[in-house]
């Protein structure tokens, strides 16, 4: 095996067939655009949903005539309940910091008594973030003695649970007819500049070049297209995500957040599409009669 | 160099060779003689093993169709020059590079190539256009490229389908003093030819391939 003249054969393509690794690097370039556009989009969604459960709480408010002991046996009782991360006892006086804070008025001044009862906070464990998990640990919370109400945002978690899995179909197959598309056009764009170069593959042949030796040089010139394709797809989705995230709201920025790493697995992406479309494509020629090709 | 046993290929059911038999000696020249779609291309690509015999064995130098295994085919090339009507140089790459192209395969050291492809070129009269591109040279210029290529490897047998097909009749009088020098120098030719003008000009043996079978004939008979 000749290392010089594979990489001399493989880099060659630039001089040689100008037009055809333009067209491959222009087809891998738009494949990766659209993979990782894609990607970047779904993972940043999906994170918004999560940090949406995160924010979903309940809220178990007590009877006024609990005592103190009372009111700590129940709220002891809830943070020993299954499902429960944590609780924080809200007192009545604190619920009427909390309403003149929310609302700008004493409460005790407006109807001359407080009637905010104290409450127990409770946050969820992960695996109970969901419509069915939060469900059961209201049922376990209203039925310890002293809970009068149970409140949580109900209809919110099943429109998440909803949402969620339509959405999770949805960036599947999406995801899936992406990456095919992908790989074929990919494959077929170097099986076309391949194709432009099949009579130096039958003279190889003739003059008895072994499969091994006509195979890396397209190979090496599939993984550097791939590499420049994949870098351009990089580069302009850095341009593009940097930029945009500084003139859109912050609300909308958590949908293009991008971890740098990312421009490299897109570079990565690239030379292993590369690599793959030129392997598959290579196959074919090698594998026909001199003559026929 | 060559032998046939009783060797039959058919295409789409249809019998292009059948029972044939052929014996090519060491440093032998033979014109391969015969009407178009006779067979000859068919024959040639059974001696470079780009087609298998369905029935009998095909042996060239120590290679037979019976037991070659296909990634031992190129082994069996190398020892071959192949020379064909429509030249098959390689467009992007100049005279110097086409020839070295077959050493390159052959994983032959650099120094040892630029000797050896300057050898070739000068066999052939090429020295002086080493750095001309394919599309720069006359059809017996690109040609006698061919030959250098097929040359540079030292083969013990050259095959050459319809050599001079493309060419007027001076270029293809310069191509067989070529063919017919190398031959002096001990390389066995096999020829497929229709010119029948060079035949008789450059006598040697001829071969007539008929309904699918080889038979030797003389030169004052009507071929």
């Amino acid at each position: 095996m000749q290392i010089g003249y594979i990489i001399r054969e493989g880099v060659s393509g630039f001089t040689r067939a100008k037009l055809s690794m333009i067209a491959a690097i222009t087809t891998i370039c738009i494949s990766l655009l659209l993979l990782s556009t894609f990607t970047i989009l779904a993972i940043n969604a999906n994170s918004v949903v999560e940090s949406l459960r995160e924010k979903v709480e309940m809220e178990a408010f007590l009877a006024d005539h609990l005592t103190l002991i009372e009111t700590s046996i129940a709220r002891d009782s809830i943070a020993t309940l299954e499902g429960v991360r944590e609780v924080r006892y809200v007192s009545k006086e604190q619920a009427a910091q909390i309403f003149k804070e929310e609302f700008g008025e004493d409460i005790n001044r407006v109807l001359d008594f407080n009637p905010l009862p104290a409450s127990v906070k409770i946050f969820l464990k992960d695996g109970y973030k969901t419509a069915e998990g939060a469900e059961m640990v209201y049922a376990a919370v209203k039925g310890i003695s002293g809970v009068e109400e149970v409140i949580y945002r109900k209809t919110m978690l099943e429109m998440l649970d909803r949402r969620a899995s339509t959405i999770l179909w949805i960036v599947l197959g999406i995801g899936v007819f992406i990456t095919i598309s992908s790989i074929f056009l990919v494959a077929n764009t170097i099986r076309l500049a391949i194709y432009a170069k099949r009579k130096i593959v039958q003279t190889m042949k003739l003059i008895g070049a072994t499969k091994a030796f006509i195979r890396w040089p397209f190979v090496l010139e599939g993984i550097i297209q791939g590499f420049l394709g994949g870098g351009l797809a990089g580069g302009i989705l850095f341009l593009v995500f940097e930029y945009l995230g500084k003139w859109i709201s912050m609300e909308l920025s958590d949908f293009v957040h991008v971890q740098t790493f990312y421009y490299g697995v897109i570079v990565g992406v690239g030379c292993l599409l590369g690599f793959i479309g030129s392997l598959i494509s290579i196959r074919r020629f090698i594998g026909d009669s001199v003559v026929h090709m | 160099m060559i032998e046939l046993h009783n060797i039959s290929v058919s295409f789409d059911g249809q019998d292009v060779l059948s029972g044939l038999n052929f014996t090519l000696k060491n440093g032998e020249f033979v014109y391969l003689v015969g009407p178009t779609g006779a067979g000859k291309s068919s024959l040639l690509r059974l001696l470079y093993m780009d087609l298998k015999p369905h029935n009998g064995v095909v042996r060239v130098a120590e290679y037979d169709s019976e037991t070659t295994k296909s990634r031992r085919i190129p082994l069996l090339r190398r020892r071959l020059g192949i020379v064909f009507q429509d030249f098959k140089l390689l467009d992007d790459r100049d005279v110097y590079e086409n020839v070295a192209f077959a050493l390159y395969v052959t994983n032959t050291k650099k120094s040892e190539i630029k000797k050896l492809v300057l050898q070739a070129l000068a066999d052939v009269g090429l020295s002086h256009k080493r750095g001309q591109m394919p599309n720069e040279l006359s059809g017996g210029e690109q040609q006698r490229v061919v030959i250098a290529r097929a040359l540079v490897n030292a083969p013990s047998l050259l095959l050459a389908d319809e050599p001079t097909g493309n060419l007027d009749p001076h270029a293809s009088s310069e191509i067989m003093e070529l063919l017919r020098k190398i031959n002096m120098r001990g390389t066995a030719i096999l020829m497929a030819t229709h010119n029948y003008d060079l035949v008789r000009k450059y006598p040697a043996r001829i071969v007539k391939l008929e309904n699918g079978k080889l038979f030797d004939v003389e030169l004052k008979e009507r071929i």
